[in-house]
């Protein structure tokens, strides 16, 4: 009804002058998830000595996370992103830890091949697992197994261990070279992948009675990481500058390889993103890190990158906290990023836990004619549903120029805007006076000191590329016009000095960007051809 | 035309009957046949043509003898609304006469007359005191109080005691006029087009050139502005309901203006007038498109619009302000809408917009794609593009037939492929924006790129290189084919259906028609013509082209006899066969334009009384936007052009609810008035409707009836005929 009132015309309506138009990106700058990501407050813990080799999390709150780095294990706590404890009790450069499901124990590899397990309250040494010849570089619990472990060294062997009485259960073979990673099953205790440098990804079953792989798919690299996707039935590898994406159940196919690194992926590890309580279930994806310092978010549903963020320094692990606050990324120089996310909802929730108890609403002051609001009462009166609204027509903003070039005051209008801080808007009046055919007018009236506005305003603003076009040919038609008053005025010659040196830095600028484009234009030749 | 005495007061009538006099300017064109005229203008250089006479209406014949002013052209009569007086303009003066009280053949009149020093365009009378106001060229409005105080006071008993003023008195009256003081004022600064007093007599209306109403207040001299109503004001009536008023624009349209606060409470628009475009950029303005399936025009208005028209109502849609500027009636043009040109459903639409620049600077050119919400043609800005072509100017805009795809092509030597984003990027809810960029670029020898057009499975795209057709892959912007040459530069290109023909026109001092084959890439067959415009239908091989006869001495001797003024002629064409299937010749041709309209059947089947309506009809819409539709394939031609008026009235009338819930029904005379004013491309009468009206017993034997029906349509053709 309110609008039925109003005259649908488009007469009688006056346009301001506007500024041209500026290109938008074409891809929002934020999607909801890249701010997701970016909402990680990150922190850089520094002095750690060497490269992070491997963080992983503790599967129960508090979240622990353990970070190997030289020849000592660095225990933080993900809520405060502090040093909670250091295991050092070891010979040679930790390579790999894994916490246990029930949190309480913590096995660690280091490069002597030897596999210690140590208590996590007490960091003492429970068992020590030496079996391995080389390197060891990989050792995880499996899943919700408390009994066994797995690990795989530089010897080739996988080895299936019974913790407590420190013996291997079993030896598998297969693999012909260095077995630098791996991953148990999140849904299957017996299950677990192993990735060599051999280029394959082993999936084995303890279950099998002759120790050999159940699978094994080729990633055609050296693989550095590899990963279950929660369901069990896909894997994801990580080696060369590239992930892939495998499905374990259809006979090892592979799904998709995203090759956004430019150098090796180092490691990959499983993100959640979406809050639990929201609307929006939540998603995982898979978080990857390279040595060239890109951290990249992987949606495997819909096979994209949706997030990438830059790192100073190459990357070496990374590990998402279960409970999806807290992200830990280690790089090669010692210094680890941890990213936390603020726990908005739990504490918005705790507060409307408290309002609920409150059942008195604070009293209403009595308005008495001291106060300025007594004699406003009933104006600000919200309108009922039944009300018939008459809206009144929105007022248009005019700009003092605008109400100047109304009033056919183009000088005054330019000079306005002149001294005004908008480049866009004088060149928007500019355009405006060249469409009434007045501004060289305009310019052969200006006096001295509002052609020096004039001059400083062309000097800084004419070699922008999206006013160049107009504003080159006016400075060209101001100097031919003013060149009396400019020889007069020392305000002015210094103005024209100004606007001599920018032009000579345009001009050094273009030539540079001439000579690159030399560079590159055979390049696309060459690419064009193809 | 006037009669004082329909104005006059009722109750003399009653009294007894006499005969009723009107007072007609008339225009004498017997001058050299009637010898009793031949005597009395002997002397002078010019002949008077214009008369006044008195014209005794209840004898029907003129008054003898009584010719009350002669002048070189024949001027309107205006009238005081109490019919007391009536004058005319006469250069610098006004003649003001009065209307005796009891009027007879010889009577003799007293005039006065009202000096001023510029030429007078206009004048108005007050509705109850002796006030007579006139404006001229310069914009002045002049207003005399109290005129023919002496002449007229003998016999006007109004005269009050106040006759003695003396000659110092009376301020800004000039020489021995006979009037009490003279007012001038002036804001208007042009020509002053409308003034009229309200009809209680305390303001004065007037308006001109620069499209403002302005309101005076008759006592103070206050004023009051409507401003930007965008073009000329041609007249201006009040209804007797003293809250509304109308007006007329120089742009085809009425508003009706609620009085005290002039807010404009609708707008009835007819189609837009030709707009002027400033001297060198003609060959640039292309500013009329066809949306074939809706029967709707797109042409570009004066004040930066795209009015979209429906030729099958016959009545304006809506239109899109191409151009955030104010635009000023009386200002020399500096931008210019040069291209409109609308996709095959009709839901995007592309505009390219050229403003000039001032002494070779700050001239720029913007492309601008527009995309339809729903069916209503309200079309919203998707993407903006300054200067497409580097500062070259955009020769032609084409949009592919099915995909979100369209190529402009410039002067500057290159053409590009725009491609809409949400073609591919709808499903991602992410990617909200959508817009237009570019897809590819192409040129052929930087040659000057001036025409493009997509086949009609748009799996071709035809660019003209000047003389040469090329032909590109439009997805991957290869070149496939070159075929050529014309003589000339071609200036427009388009594909005939789903044929393989593609026709190309230049213009030029070798002008041509020429029809292409695509399947053997060479010329088919051609013509020297000077082609005007081009029309392909969808889905049909045949086209229509409108050419201009050619100016030389003996062909304009040919057409003064066969033609009778007509300049043009629309051929209609197979392309497979160089002889027209058929023509028709034309007024007006040049800058006319040509465009096939897809037919609803439904829509119009009730006005076709032989019951098969055409598929198909040809729009000839010519240089002043006067239009025509008709069958190209019928027997005989029907002329469809007015269908819908009775119904589109019922709706405007039912769209005043909100109005005439709070104020009461309107007047009815007020919407007669502007059925009556509306739009002069419409042929007013079809008289082989009414002949078959009535029941079937009282319609005289169908024999008889046939020879008047086909009469009555041989009487319609006025403009139109077969070959």
């Amino acid at each position: 009804m309110a609008e039925e009132l109003q005259p649908k015309t488009t007469l009688g309506k006056s346009f301001p002058v506007k500024p041209k138009l500026k290109p938008k990106a074409r891809t929002l700058s934020q999607t909801p998830e890249s701010k997701y990501w970016s909402s990680f407050k990150t922190q850089q813990i520094q002095n750690l000595i060497s490269s992070i080799n491997s963080i992983s999390f503790s599967q129960i709150p508090p979240h622990l996370f353990a970070a190997a780095h030289s020849a000592s294990l660095t225990l933080f706590s993900s809520q405060t992103l502090s040093q909670h404890s250091v295991i050092s009790s070891f010979k040679d450069v930790v390579s790999c830890s894994s916490f246990r499901s029930d949190g309480a124990l913590l096995a660690a590899s280091d490069l002597s091949g030897l596999i210690q397990v140590f208590d996590v309250k007490t960091r003492t040494p429970l068992r020590r697992l030496r079996s391995h010849s080389r390197p060891v570089h990989f050792v995880q619990y499996p899943f919700l197994d408390k009994l066994h472990v797995v690990s795989g060294g530089d010897d080739g062997i996988v080895k299936y261990w019974d913790v407590s009485s420190e013996n291997v259960v079993l030896d598998l073979f297969g693999h012909k070279d260095y077995v630098r990673c791996g991953d148990c099953s999140p849904v299957n205790a017996e299950m677990f992948v192993t990735g060599s440098y051999d280029h394959t990804v082993k999936l084995w079953d303890v279950r099998v009675e002759n120790s050999k792989s159940v699978m094994e798919v080729n990633h055609g690299k050296p693989i550095e990481d590899v990963m279950f996707l929660p369901s069990g039935g896909l894997a994801a590898t990580a080696g060369g500058n590239s992930v892939k994406i495998w499905d374990l159940i259809g006979g090892g196919k592979l799904l998709y390889s995203m090759e956004s690194h430019n150098k090796t992926v180092t490691s990959v590890c499983l993100g959640r993103f979406g809050n639990e309580s929201g609307e929006e279930a939540m998603q995982y994806r898979i978080l990857s890190v390279a040595l060239d310092g890109y951290m990249k978010v992987f949606d495997y549903v819909n096979m994209k990158v949706t997030h990438s963020m830059r790192f100073p320094a190459p990357l070496m692990s990374v590990a998402f906290s279960p409970d999806g606050m807290t992200r830990v990324i280690g790089t090669s120089n010692g210094s680890i990023f941890a990213g936390r996310k603020k726990r908005e909802n739990v504490e918005s929730g705790l507060v409307n836990f408290w309002s609920l108890g409150r059942v008195e609403e604070p009293q209403k002051r009595l308005l008495r004619p001291t106060y300025f609001r007594y004699f406003q009462r009933g104006q600000i009166e919200k309108p009922s549903e039944s009300d018939f609204l008459v809206v009144r027509p929105k007022k248009l903003k005019l700009g003092e120029h605008d109400k100047l070039l109304k009033k056919f005051r183009h000088k005054e209008a330019l000079v306005c805007v002149l001294s005004g801080k908008n480049p866009e808007n004088v060149v928007a009046v500019m355009e405006e006076l060249v469409a009434r055919r007045k501004l060289l007018k305009c310019v052969s009236n200006l006096d001295n000191e509002e052609l020096g506005l004039l001059l400083s305003f062309l000097q800084k603003h004419s070699t922008i590329p999206r006013y160049s076009g107009l504003l080159m040919g006016l400075m060209k038609k101001v100097l031919e016009m003013r060149a009396e008053d400019i020889k007069a005025s020392d305000i002015l010659k210094s103005h024209i000095r100004n606007l001599k040196r920018s032009v000579e830095e345009e001009i050094r600028i273009q030539q540079s960007l001439q000579e690159i484009q030399g560079i590159i234009s055979p390049l696309l030749r060459i690419a064009g051809r193809k | 035309m006037v009669i004082p005495s329909l104005l006059g007061q009722p109750t003399e009538r009653n009294e007894k009957q006499h005969n009723i006099f009107a007072y007609v300017s008339v225009e004498d064109t017997r001058e050299t046949t009637n010898p009793r005229k031949k005597k009395q203008p002997k002397p002078k250089p010019k002949p008077l043509h214009g008369r006044i006479c008195k014209c005794n209406l209840t004898e029907s014949r003129l008054a003898g003898g009584v010719t009350l002013a002669e002048m070189k052209v024949p001027q309107v009569i205006t009238i005081s609304p109490s019919g007391k007086y009536f004058g005319i303009r006469k250069h610098h003066k006004l003649l003001i006469w009065k209307v005796p009280d009891v009027e007879s053949e010889r009577m003799v009149m007293r005039k006065i007359t009202m000096h001023h020093t510029k030429k007078m365009t206009v004048l108005a009378f007050h509705p109850t005191q002796r006030i007579v106001a006139a404006g001229d060229v310069t914009g002045r409005i002049l207003i005399w109080r109290r005129f023919g105080d002496k002449t007229f006071a003998i016999s006007d008993g109004l005269v009050d005691g106040n006759l003695m003023s003396s000659e110092e008195e009376r301020p800004g009256v000039r020489d021995n006029d006979d009037a009490d003081s003279c007012t001038t004022w002036h804001w208007h600064p042009s020509q002053v087009n409308v003034l009229n007093f309200s009809s209680d007599g305390a303001y004065l209306y007037s308006g001109g050139q620069e499209g403002v109403l302005v309101v005076w207040q008759l006592d103070t001299g206050k004023k009051k502005f409507l401003p930007r109503i965008g073009s000329p004001l041609l007249y201006f009536t009040y209804s007797p309901d003293p809250s509304l008023s109308s007006m007329s624009c120089a742009d085809n349209q009425i508003h009706l203006l609620k009085m005290p606060s002039m807010e404009i409470l609708k707008s009835i628009s007819g189609i837009k007038l030709p707009c002027s475009v400033p001297e060198g950029y003609e060959a640039l303005c292309r500013g009329i498109a066809f949306d074939q399936s809706a029967g709707l025009v797109a042409l570009h208005t004066g004040n930066y619009c795209i009015q979209f028209y429906s030729l099958l109502d016959d009545r304006g849609i809506s239109e899109v302000q191409v151009c955030e500027r104010n635009h000023q009636p009386g200002d020399d043009v500096t931008v210019v809408v040069t291209l409109v040109a609308l996709s095959q459903d009709g839901s995007m639409m592309s505009t390219a917009e050229l403003k000039i620049a001032e002494e070779g600077i700050g001239g720029l050119v913007c492309l601008k794609f527009w995309a339809s919400g729903s069916q209503n043609k309200e079309f919203s800005l998707s993407t903006v593009i300054y200067e497409p072509h580097r500062d070259a100017g955009i020769s032609t805009v084409a949009f592919h037939p099915t995909r979100r795809l369209a190529v402009s092509s410039s002067y500057g030597g290159d053409f590009k492929v725009w491609i809409c984003h949400d073609e591919f990027q709808q499903k991602d809810p992410m990617l909200q924006n959508s817009g237009w960029s570019c897809h590819a670029v192409g040129s052929y020898k930087k040659k000057a790129m001036t025409a493009a057009a997509f086949s009609a499975d748009g799996s071709v795209l035809a660019v003209a290189a000047e003389t040469l057709i090329t032909l590109w892959d439009p997805d991957e912007n290869v070149l496939v084919a070159v075929i050529g040459e014309t003589l000339t530069p071609i200036m427009s290109l388009s594909f005939v259906g789903k044929s393989e023909y593609l026709v190309a026109t230049s213009r030029g001092s070798k002008p041509q028609l020429s029809v292409w084959s695509m399947s053997k890439l060479s010329a088919s067959w051609s013509y020297m013509l000077q082609i005007e415009a081009v029309a392909t239908a969808v889905d049909a091989s045949s086209f229509a082209v409108l050419a201009l006869l050619p100016e030389s001495p003996k062909c304009k001797e040919l057409n003064g006899t066969v033609f009778q003024g007509r300049d043009g002629v629309i051929l209609l064409f197979n392309a497979t066969d160089p002889v027209p299937v058929a023509s028709w010749s034309v007024r007006k041709a040049k800058g006319g334009f040509l465009a096939f309209l897809q037919v609803n059947p439904s829509s119009i089947q009730e006005y076709i009384s032989d019951g098969k309506p055409p598929q198909t009809l040809l729009a000839y819409l010519n240089a002043d936007h006067e239009y025509v539709l008709f069958d190209p394939y019928g027997e005989e031609t029907h002329e469809l052009s007015v269908i819908h008026r009775e119904d589109l009235l019922a709706s405007e009338e039912s769209g005043q609810y909100g109005y005439a819930s709070i104020y009461g029904e309107l007047p009815e005379f007020q919407l007669k008035k502007n059925q009556a004013t509306w739009t002069p491309s419409a042929p007013s009468e079809k008289p082989w409707e009414t002949i078959f009206n009535g029941s079937s017993h009282n319609l005289p034997p169908l024999t008889k009836l046939c020879s008047a029906f086909l009469e009555s349509l041989l009487e319609k053709r006025t403009a139109v005929v077969s070959d």
